[in-house]
């Protein structure tokens, strides 16, 4: 029987290996002074065009974190346009632990409006919403 | 007086947690039905409580991570959401459920109508949560809440027939009740016992005082004796209305009959102390069962988070919890009985436990998030015979509730 040649894997690339299933989806993010951002909802990558990489180009790399309403796709299924992503770039981790770390302050990365929008129309206003309880 | 207030997020966790409006009642039901004939329940109960919020308490003194992070971070977005959305449901029940035990605890010390009390009890609530420190709110509440300690004094006072109560304890299977009741408040009692947010709040409390590995002896400590105090009190009210309501035929269909025990052992005084004993309990479960719906929702979209945190900061975190009081306001309005809405959640708590346990015991055993402190052989053995248990009695639960009409 004539066994078609499979291609050799290509070699093992220097540094960490990542189960990006197991060890980044789904964990919380954190910025620089350990504040919450949000979780990992997906990740993306490099456009691979139509999925079939032509031999020879290098693999896609990991580009950003998503998070946000993105969750819904992961639960439902379904894709929403590019541009509506809220994104924080794979340049701006620091550390990947039970927790992702960023380099940068949360401020620096894009987040929902809901917070901001709750925190000044309606907890502000209320008596002692500014103040850490005592 | 620091090593007393350090177990106090254990005591609050087990008077407010283990010993809410669920437990009291349900004990004294099975009491009133059952004699002490299910206090092996209780007995398993607590020990499977110690085992999985003292791994809870570990993970987040070492990690930082709280359990419903966890439990997202295991399970995935999909099963995570699922049980959000079981817990969230099972816990704004609860939170009913205890705001009405609030009412009804007042109502007894005041004969005022219990609705009266009903929003005053639900502002109380948002208001600490809103404004008190966090280790004010676990100190008072928990202190408060020892004087339930009432009822053991009153189970003594009342001259136990102690042949009478060991042949109890000895009969699995009273011959006056189906089994399947009998299995139906095994059941019930398995749930109230181990009730997710009692490691929600335990896991995120950890947070919020900011423990660390130095401080893994301390959630020993709370675990350890937290639990084992709500469990002596839970079997107590259950043995005051074997003493007292089951030879008199009574069935618990309210509060009054489960301090009716207590008034005939110590009179007026012992009822006071016991009532106001229920209130801080109950008080203290509603403050439990509010923040575990801010915790479980902000920590599975990972929102900024705690009561360490000014309200302005921590946005949509108060404004879940303030909605979630309103919904149970809105609850209670409308006359439903705090009490049956008691049982019903610490059945369906039963069927919903193992999405919450596994992914615990899979994580504090991961070094990833444990280092060196990962469980030990005989901890993952107890835990694993534990699950297992969880797991049929999760199956068990909704058969059960049908069967028996919710254990009629």
């Amino acid at each position: 029987m004539n066994m078609p040649q499979l291609p050799m894997p290509p070699a093992r690339p220097e540094g960490r290996l990542l189960d990006v299933r197991l060890s980044l989806l789904d964990r919380q993010v954190l910025d620089v002074g350990d504040e919450p951002v949000g979780v990992v909802d997906d990740v993306e990558f490099d456009d691979a065009g139509d999925g079939v990489l032509a031999p020879g180009t290098p693999p896609p790399q990991l580009r950003n974190l998503v998070h946000g309403p993105i969750l819904l796709e992961r639960i439902f299924g379904g894709r929403r346009p590019r541009a509506h992503f809220d994104r924080i770039p794979w340049s701006a981790v620091a550390e990947l632990g039970s927790a992702v770390r960023l380099a940068v302050e949360a401020s620096a990365v894009p987040v929902g409006w809901l917070e901001g929008w709750l925190a000044t129309n309606v907890i502000r206003r209320i008596p002692g919403g500014r103040h850490v309880p005592r | 007086m620091t090593r007393i207030f350090a177990v106090a997020l254990g005591i609050l966790t087990a008077i407010g947690g283990f010993l809410d409006i669920g437990d009291m009642v349900t004990n004294a039901v099975v009491g009133s039905r059952f004699g002490l004939s299910l206090a092996w329940v209780v007995v398993v109960g607590v020990g499977g409580i110690c085992v999985f919020a003292h791994m809870a308490g570990k993970v987040a003194a070492v990690s930082g991570r709280a359990t419903f992070e966890v439990i997202r971070e295991r399970l995935g977005p999909r099963l995570a959401v699922a049980n959000l959305g079981a817990s969230f449901a099972i816990n704004l029940l609860t939170l009913t459920a205890e705001v009405g035990g609030v009412a009804l605890a007042l109502q007894l010390a005041s004969s005022v109508h219990y609705l009266a009390w009903v929003p005053l009890a639900a502002l109380a609530v948002w208001f600490v949560i809103w404004r008190v420190r966090f280790q004010l709110m676990e100190n008072v509440t928990g202190l408060v809440g020892l004087l339930l300690i009432g009822f053991a004094v009153a189970f003594f006072l009342l001259g136990p027939d102690w042949n009478e109560l060991g042949r109890q304890v000895m009969q699995v299977l009273p011959s006056s009740e189906s089994p399947f009741t009998y299995w139906f408040y095994a059941v019930a009692l398995f749930g109230a016992a181990l009730t997710p947010y009692e490691v929600f709040f335990f896991s995120s409390g950890a947070v919020e005082e900011g423990w660390t590995t130095k401080d893994l002896a301390e959630s020993r400590a709370n675990v350890l004796v937290g639990f084992p105090l709500g469990g002596i009190l839970s079997i107590a009210i259950a043995g005051c209305a074997a003493i007292v309501l089951l030879p008199a035929g009574i069935e618990v269909t309210t509060l009054s009959q489960v301090v009716l025990p207590v008034q005939e052992a110590g009179g007026r005084l012992l009822l006071a102390v016991a009532i106001l004993g229920i209130v801080a309990a109950t008080f203290g479960a509603a403050l439990e069962t509010t923040l575990s719906a801010g915790y479980t929702l902000a920590q599975f979209f990972g929102w900024t988070w705690g009561k360490f945190r000014a309200p302005a900061a921590a946005a949509r975190f108060h404004v879940t919890m303030a909605i979630c009081l309103i919904i149970g306001l809105g609850v209670l309005a409308t006359g439903a009985d705090p009490i049956m809405v008691t049982e019903i959640s610490v059945v369906f708590s039963a069927a919903a436990l193992p999405l919450t346990y596994l992914p615990i015991l899979i994580v504090a055993n991961d070094p990833d998030y444990m280092g060196s402190h990962v469980n030990g052989r005989w901890l993952n053995a107890i835990g694993q015979v534990y699950l297992a248990v969880i797991l049929v009695v999760s199956v068990a639960a909704i058969p059960l509730l049908v069967i028996t009409g919710v254990g009629q």
